[in-house]
Formats: structure tokens, C-alpha cells, sequence
């Protein structure tokens, strides 16, 4: 395999010095001019937190033939202690990471020199500014309370995430365990962030100024609260999604969880609807980054797997876009028009994550979280 | 290669018979066992690590960190070693020294138990116990619309039956050895003078086999305070931590300096107690005069109870290995382990990729990512029994032929070392010894080659404990007049030595497959995506909530390991005394 894989980098080499390919930057080259390259190199790896690179997969493998796409979907939190551990051994196995958790991937990957970023050339003029430095976000994605719209269907049960914390949700309170999982424990961490805000809200809720014990803000009463009220840990925001959104439940549970998983609503026979009015704010909204690992071994596929990420030229994206273009997941290109079953962006009340006030204090929480298990 | 014979053929005026062997020999065995512990332990005492020890040891988070974990780690460790031994000793005596009922089927059955993973039991009983408190699909039993309490749905009491329904065949194969070996003699000595049953139990038999049932405690002790599969699989859910799930967790988020100081801490605890039990064994060295020849003494009678204790029996076994097995293979079936006996679909096995049903996995027949995970779990199995019989066949020839001096005691020694450290705690070690690259010598981390070290080091023991009783069925005079007709070390090896012994080799090698094959708790940290074996594929679906993907990788494994046994056995036509008559 080994010596296929260098046949196979002899014949790129011969194609580059010869057409006189060599001196232009790979970054900057046209679709059309990356298919042989990539075409020669003949597969090419993508390390996903979503399971939806399954259908990118397949859609990828039908749109360029002859390059194997292998997809693995691994969380963001174990991709980058993987992506350390492949680094420190001098390895390169993936060349495209599709990742969220951006407050621990650009100080752990990003600045050691791990992944580099790169901006199809193709698109860069249709993608703001914010979401191309330091690394392109393809959509923003979220992780928000969403509760079972069969069982309620007048609204959401709870107003107020303090309302989480009363007795009738003892035991009812679903979320992946945030030491398992990045995106919760950037969600905890954005609680103790906004703590100010947490603050009016239990005043609002129950009417007393908040007796914060031996929390230090409102954020960590808050999630000492929870977990004081047993709140349920699980392994993946499906199992969150079936506990929550399972149809014929008569008391179901609420649950923090992507918005976006609305989409598989009839699918899999669930029914989960955004807690979007809740005060102070539903849950966290983030992007969701794909970037090259350092040294790719597949170089020219891995950006044209990139390019095939960010949509093509129809209206909605095309097949690459195709498993993101759902209701709850925001693409960053600004010419492809919002879903139309989501609420707006601007009205979408979700905190936005900003990645270096999360990075500072986001071990302290995971640490606080760990005191509480 | 050149520098080395030079140096064979230079040493031989200096040198005692067999130095270099020993020399090159305690150099493989530290390469392989010694420097991945010392390197562990030296990374937690880096600046940047050392924290590590405060956190886990005290300060706040110390709490849920270590204590939590070792006190429910100490409690299953102390139960299930009970348990087993209260089992397989109950099992072994119905064997050995009564007139129960289908006597031969109880042995061998007994001895199943520890040839199905752990996991695959683990697996089973959620398909069978799990109820709706975490989400996701529920059990069987639920499915039947019987309310499922929590407590035995998930955490320490499924964890605690689970383990000993695992265990219980190693204390019973212990015991069984033992109970055979009891002195007629004795027991008829007693008889005469009119001791009752009970009497010549408390009074003779249970004395003369305490060493068998502490051996057999402490094994299990071992074995389940390190156990990472069962504790993950059924108690994370509920927040149940041991250390090895803690320390699986540790490192699988970055947190390794933390995760090797949880490791270093099992790694003494499991050690501790296999020590404590060696020395209580070793101190008691006078019971071992009971040996001699007596005839088998007159089984106990259990007239009416024959029956009712056969029902006994059968109710353990059947648990422990019919039951999950039929539970795995239906579940890989059953849409939903709900309805685990209806609407069969084949989809699991050999369906293709269908958006609609299980977001879009295809049939383990149609799934590359398994198909690969088979091919490298096989490859692996392979070449660890060929690496592992290699080096444990040089090994045991080494301390058989040169038993004399310090260097022999240390083979001996360090070739046992990692009975002593818990799967998960040596993956742990291999991560930190081979992670990163090593002088002019390449990381290994993410290749074969380090799940082939790792998996032979590993199971080292068993592959020494083979090639010496191999080696000790080939006398040394054949070997003698081999080397004065002038013959090399490896000529004599390969000549003599090997073709001897080959077929106990064969089943030692088939043997050490079928562990690495099955293992989980050594593989789920070496585990990278490019470089998948199929026990972490299995733990991964079931981990992700499907649960049939889980089951019918399992059953794979489990047909596997039960033919390469079946194998092995009919192989070294095992000797199992106590079911002679």
C-alpha cells in the first residue's frame, strides 16, 4: 500500500513539474485544476463531529469518482486529544477536520501548528470576514434546550432556564455529559459567562435576588442547581434526542441538544421543537470550522473535500450542503438564502459563543463539573 | 547481526553457558514490560504534570476523581471475588466430590463463561434489563410492559452480577484443579471415625483447598477491579465511575496527566491484592505435604437434594453463558431489543446503506468500516500469537535450561509483571512509552505494529506460562546431544525444540488469539479511526445507541473465540482431572 501511495505522489510530482504546476499554491487553485491532483492521490480522510459525513460521503463519491472518501465521525473533545496524540507521534492520519468546540481548538491546534486554515477560493468572496479568519466556519451550529412539541403543544413548558432547577424537572433534565462532549461544557461555560443576565432571570423567576452559597456567580449556582437536580447524563445527543423528542410520551423530558436535529423529526419518529422564548437565552449558537491538518497526505483532495463542503453554485448548495441546508443550522455563505422552517437568525435568541473568553475559564468549569458528577 | 556473533563467539571464554540469552532475553522483556511502566510514571512527574498527583490525591476534585471511583472500584473488586468464589467453589465441590446429575456438562459449561467477553455479557443484559431512565431503546423485559427499576437497570447491581457471572469460571477451574487433588486418604480417615459431611467440609476439605480459594479470590479480585467494559457499558450512564472507566475518561478528553496518575493508582491496588493472596498462599507452604496417591474417596451422596442442586447449577450456567448468547444473536435481529423475538430484519448483517434506518449504517457485511475492523482484528490476533509464542517460547526455554542467577529471577519476574496491571492501565503505559517518537525510532502511536507489541507485552504471561510447559515435555537430553554434535542455539531450537512441541504451541498461540481478539480494555486507548479492531467498534456503536451494530460485531467475536477454543482444546487435549472418574 505503502508503495502504491508513493507510485501514486511519483506520478503527481511528474504532473507538477511538467505542467509547470509546482510554483502555484495549491490554495489558490480551481476545482478544476485540483481533480487530477486529487484524482492521482486517490483517497482522502476527514475526521467529522457529525454523523452526517456519512451522507457526505456518499455524496462526494458520487459528485468526483475514483476518490475514496473515509469518513469518521469522532466529537470534537476526542478529536483534539486524538489530533494531539497523532501530532506528538509525528503522524498524519487525517486531512480535513471538521470540528466545532472553537475555543479549544485554535489555542490546542490552530497556533501549535496542527491544522491550517484554508478558504476556497471559490467562495471566499461569499463568506464574511468573521467567519474566514482563523478558520472558515461552514455553518453556525447550536446546542439549545428543546423540549417535545406533541406533549406541549401550546409552547414550550418552561420559561425560564431557572425553571430546570424546580422540583416538577427533578430527574427530567437531559443533556450529554459536558465532560464527554466540548459543545456542553461550552454551553456551561456561556451560562457562567452570562452571568449577569442568569442573575436577572432568577429574579425574574422567583422573585428573590439570588443566594448564591458557595457558588461564585449565578452561572455556577445555576449549574450546581442542575445538577443538584439530577440532571441525566447521556453519551449522545441522539439518546438525548429520543428521551426528549420520543413521540407518545405523556410526560416527556426537555433537553439541551442541536436545534438542527429537528430535521430527523420524522425519521426517527420524534418530535423536538427549540425552547427559543426562554429566558435568558435557550442555549449557545458556534461555528462549526473545517480546516487542513498541517502536512495532509492527500493535500489536493483535501481541499477540493473543503470546497465540496461549502456547496456549489445552485440555490441551496447542492449535494455537498445538502446534510447541513436544514432547519437550525446556519450557513455562513451569505448567498444562500436562510432555511425557511427555522426561526430567523436575528430572532434566533441563542448566546453566541466568543471562543477566547470560553478558552479562559472553560477548564475551571469542566473541573467544577467534575466536583458535581 | 555481524557485531552480535562476533560478540556470541567472543563471550564464550568469559561467560557462564547461556549469558547472552539471559542478556538479550531480560533486554526484550524490559523493552516490552519494564520501560512502559517506569515511562508512565516518569511523565506524571514532569512540571507540567505533577499537579496531576494533588488533583487526583486530594483537593476538591479529588473527591470525585479517586475516592468516588476506588470506593465503588473496592466494592466490586471485594463482592465479586466473594461471589466467585461462592459459586465456582459451590460448582467445583458439585463437580468433584458429588453424584450430581450430568456431572461432565456442569464441568464443561463451568468453564465457558470466561471464553464470552465481558462486554458481550454487559451488552446482553441491556438488551434484557434496560429501561427508558437514559433514553434511547429500551430492554426486553420492558418491552413486555414490566416497569424496569433503575437500580437494576444500570450501575452497581447489574455491574456486580454481570462481573461474577464473568469471573466465576476462573475461581471454579482453580478450585475444580484443587478439590481433585484432595487426598482420599484424609477424607476416609474421617469417615471411619464417624465425621459427618458437613464436619469433613469445615474440617478437612476447606482447609486443605484455602490456598485454591484465596488464589482464586485474589484472581478475581484482580480481574474485576480492573475490568473496563462492564462498569462503562452499564454504569456511566447513571454517573457510576470505577477507575478504569476514570481513567479511560481522563484521557480520552486531554486529560492525561490526570488519567495516568488514576492508572498508576489501579495498577498498585490490583497489584497489591494479587501479592497479598500470593504471600498468604506461599506462607501456608505446609498444606502442601497433602500430596501421595490416595485413591478418589467415595463421592457425597446428595440423594434427594441431587436434583434440586443440579437446578441450581444449571440456573448460573444457563445465565452466564446460553442466555446471553441467544440475547446477542436475537438483538442483532430485532429492530428494537424491545420486541427482541419479532419483526426479524436481516439488516443489521447484510443490509446496505438506507438513510431511513440507523442513520444510514449499513449491514456489517456491506460496512467497510467493519470489514476493515475484521481484517485487522484477525491480522492482529495472528501476529500477536506468533510474536507472543516466539517470545514466550524464548522466554521459558531461557529460565528452564539456566535457572541459576539474579537474571533468571528477573525474566521470571518481569514476564509475570503484567498479570499484575490492569488492560486499560497498560494501554495507558504503551500511549505514554511509544506516543511519541523515541531517539532515532519513529512514534508508533496509531500503527499495527504498536497493537502488536502492546498485545504481545501484554499477554506475555500466557504465552510463557505455554512454552514452559512445552518446553518441559521435551527433555533436555535430546537437546544435550544435539549441542555436542555442535549445533547453535536456534538450530537446536528449531530442530529439536519446536517441531516437538508444536502442537502444544498451536494451542497456546490459538489461545493467546483468542484473548487479543476478544480483549477490549487493552485495544480501547490504542484504538485510532484509521486503525479500528472490532471489540472498540462494538463498544463505540453501543456507546452511540446502536445497540445491533453493537450485538452483531459481538457475535462475531464470540463465534471466533468459541472455534479457536474448540480448536485449541481438541488441539492440547486438555487435561481436566477433575472430570475423570
Amino acid at each position: 500500500m505503502k508503495f502504491t501511495k508513493l507510485a501514486r505522489l511519483g506520478v503527481v510530482g511528474i504532473l507538477l513539474s511538467t505542467t509547470g504546476l509546482a510554483a502555484q499554491d495549491l490554495d489558490t487553485m480551481t476545482v478544476a485544476e485540483l481533480l487530477p491532483l486529487a484524482q492521482a492521490e486517490g483517497t482522502v480522510t476527514v475526521y467529522s463531529f457529525t454523523s452526517r459525513i456519512g451522507k457526505v460521503e456518499a455524496a462526494f463519491e458520487a459528485a468526483y469518482p475514483g476518490i475514496d472518501l473515509q469518513g469518521f465521525d469522532i466529537s470534537s473533545t476526542e478529536q483534539i486529544a486524538r489530533l494531539t496524540a497523532e501530532a506528538q507521534a509525528g503522524l498524519t492520519n487525517a486531512d480535513v477536520i471538521y470540528v466545532s468546540d472553537a475555543a479549544v481548538v485554535l489555542p490546542a491546534l490552530l497556533e501549535p501548528g496542527i491544522i491550517a486554515p484554508y478558504v476556497p477560493p471559490r467562495v471566499a468572496d461569499r463568506v464574511p470576514t468573521e467567519f474566514k479568519s482563523p478558520l472558515l466556519a461552514q455553518r453556525l451550529s447550536t446546542k439549545v434546550l428543546m423540549y417535545n412539541e406533541e406533549a406541549n403543544p401550546d409552547g414550550a413548558p418552561v420559561d425560564s432556564l431557572w425553571d430546570l432547577t424546580r422540583e416538577e424537572w427533578t430527574g427530567r433534565v437531559v443533556m450529554v455529559d459536558p465532560l464527554q462532549r466540548g459543545d456542553y461544557l461550552d454551553l456551561m461555560t456561556e451560562m457562567v459567562l452570562q452571568s449577569d443576565q442568569m442573575a436577572t432571570a432568577y429574579e425574574v423567576e422567583f422573585g428573590t435576588v439570588i443566594d448564591l452559597g458557595e457558588a461564585a456567580n449565578a452561572g455556577e449556582k445555576f449549574i450546581m442547581d442542575l445538577f443538584a437536580n439530577d440532571v441525566i447524563l447521556v453519551g449522545s445527543t441522539d439518546d438525548v434526542n429520543a428521551a426528549v423528542g420520543g413521540l407518545g410520551q405523556d410526560n416527556p423530558p426537555i433537553g439541551f441538544t442541536s436545534y438542527s436535529d429537528r430535521r430527523d423529526n420524522e425519521e426517527e419518529g420524534w418530535a423536538l421543537q427549540v425552547a427559543n422564548d426562554v429566558a435568558p437565552a435557550p442555549g449557545i449558537i458556534f461555528p462549526a470550522v473545517l480546516a487542513l491538518s498541517a502536512e495532509p497526505n492527500n493535500p489536493a483532495a483535501a481541499r477540493l473535500v473543503i470546497d465540496f463542503l461549502m456547496g456549489d453554485e445552485t440555490e441551496t448548495g447542492g449535494p455537498g450542503l445538502a446534510p447541513f441546508y436544514v432547519a437550525g443550522d446556519y450557513v455562513t455563505r451569505t448567498d444562500i438564502p436562510p432555511h425557511p422552517d427555522a426561526v430567523a437568525l436575528d430572532d434566533f435568541t441563542a448566546w453566541r459563543v466568543a471562543p477566547s473568553a470560553t478558552a479562559e475559564i472553560r477548564a475551571d468549569i469542566g473541573d467544577l463539573i467534575l466536583t458535581l458528577q | 547481526m555481524v557485531n552480535v556473533t562476533m560478540r556470541a563467539k567472543g563471550r564464550r571464554a568469559y561467560f557462564q553457558q547461556g549469558t547472552v540469552l539471559k542478556i538479550v532475553v531480560l533486554a526484550i522483556l524490559t523493552a516490552l514490560i519494564v520501560l512502559p511502566l517506569i515511562r508512565t510514571v516518569v511523565f506524571t512527574f514532569q512540571p507540567e504534570t505533577i499537579g496531576a498527583w494533588g488533583d487526583v490525591l486530594r483537593g476538591r476534585l479529588s473527591k470525585n476523581l479517586f475516592y468516588k471511583p476506588l470506593g465503588n472500584t473496592l466494592l466490586i473488586g471485594g463482592i465479586v471475588s466473594v461471589g466467585c468464589v461462592l459459586l465456582g467453589g459451590f460448582l467445583a465441590w458439585l463437580v468433584v466430590m458429588t453424584n450430581v446429575p450430568f456431572r461432565r456438562t456442569i464441568g464443561v459449561m463451568a468453564t465457558l463463561p470466561f471464553m464470552i467477553p465481558s462486554f458481550a455479557a454487559a451488552l446482553a443484559w441491556g438488551s434484557l434489563f434496560r429501561n427508558d431512565r437514559v433514553g434511547g431503546q429500551i430492554g426486553w423485559i420492558q418491552g413486555l410492559g414490566f416497569d424496569v427499576p433503575d437500580w437494576l437497570a444500570w450501575g452497581m447491581v447489574p455491574t456486580l452480577i454481570v462481573l461474577t457471572l464473568h469471573y466465576f469460571s476462573l475461581a471454579f477451574t482453580i478450585i475444580a484443579a484443587a478439590l481433585a487433588t484432595v487426598n482420599s486418604d484424609l477424607v476416609e480417615a474421617a469417615q471411619i471415625a464417624g465425621a459427618k459431611g458437613r464436619r469433613i467440609l469445615m474440617g478437612i476439605i476447606l482447609p486443605v483447598t484455602t490456598p485454591a480459594l484465596v488464589a482464586a479470590g485474589s484472581l478475581c479480585f484482580a480481574g474485576a477491579v480492573s475490568n473496563f467494559a462492564t462498569p462503562a457499558l452499564l454504569g456511566l450512564p447513571v454517573r457510576m465511575q470505577t477507575l478504569s472507566t476514570r481513567l479511560f475518561g481522563m484521557i480520552e478528553v486531554g486529560q492525561v496527566g490526570r488519567g495516568y496518575v488514576i492508572g498508576i493508582l489501579l495498577v498498585i491496588i490490583s497489584g497489591a491484592f494479587l501479592w497479598a493472596g500470593n504471600r498468604f498462599i506461599s506462607g501456608r507452604r505446609s498444606y502442601a505435604t497433602i500430596t501421595g496417591k490416595g485413591g478418589r474417596a467415595k463421592r457425597f451422596d446428595l440423594r434427594a437434594a441431587r436434583w434440586p442442586l443440579f437446578g441450581v447449577a444449571m440456573v448460573f450456567l444457563l445465565a452466564s453463558t446460553i442466555v446471553p448468547m441467544i440475547v446477542l444473536f436475537a438483538s442483532s435481529f430485532a429492530p428494537s431489543s424491545a420486541k427482541l423475538f419479532s419483526g426479524w430484519t436481516a439488516h443489521y448483517w447484510v443490509g446496505t446503506s438506507d438513510p431511513s434506518f440507523a442513520q444510514g449504517i449499513p449491514g456489517i457485511m456491506h460496512n467497510s468500516d467493519i470489514i476493515r475492523a475484521l481484517t485487522i482484528t484477525l491480522a492482529l490476533g495472528v501476529c500477536v500469537a506468533l510474536l507472543g509464542m516466539i517470545v514466550g517460547l524464548l522466554v521459558s526455554y531461557t529460565t528452564a535450561r539456566y535457572r541459576e542467577g539474579w537474571m533468571s529471577a528477573a525474566i521470571t519476574q518481569f514476564s509475570f509483571l503484567p498479570l499484575l496491571v490492569p488492560g486499560i492501565a497498560f494501554g495507558a503505559a504503551y500511549i505514554a512509552y511509544l506516543g511519541a517518537p523515541i531517539g532515532p525510532f519513529p512514534a508508533l502511536y496509531g500503527t499495527f505494529a504498536l497493537l502488536v507489541i502492546a498485545g504481545t507485552a501484554y499477554l506475555l504471561p500466557f504465552s510463557v506460562q505455554t512454552g514452559r510447559a512445552v518446553i518441559q515435555q521435551v527433555s533436555g537430553e535430546l537437546e544435550e546431544s544435539a549441542r555436542i554434535t555442535g549445533a547453535g542455539f536456534i538450530r537446536r531450537l528449531a530442530a529439536i525444540t519446536v517441531p516437538l512441541a508444536i502442537r502444544g504451541l498451536t494451542a497456546g498461540g490459538i489461545l493467546i488469539f483468542v484473548k487479543i481478539v476478544r480483549d477490549l480494555s487493552l485495544v480501547v486507548l490504542l484504538f485510532t479511526p484509521t486503525m479500528p479492531v472490532m471489540s472498540v467498534l462494538a463498544y463505540r456503536y453501543a456507546s452511540e445507541g446502536f445497540a445491533q451494530f453493537a450485538n452483531a460485531i459481538t457475535v462475531v467475536i464470540l463465534v471466533i473465540s468459541i472455534v479457536a477454543t474448540l480448536l485449541a482444546s481438541r488441539l492440547q487435549a486438555k487435561s481436566q482431572p477433575w472430570l475423570k472418574d
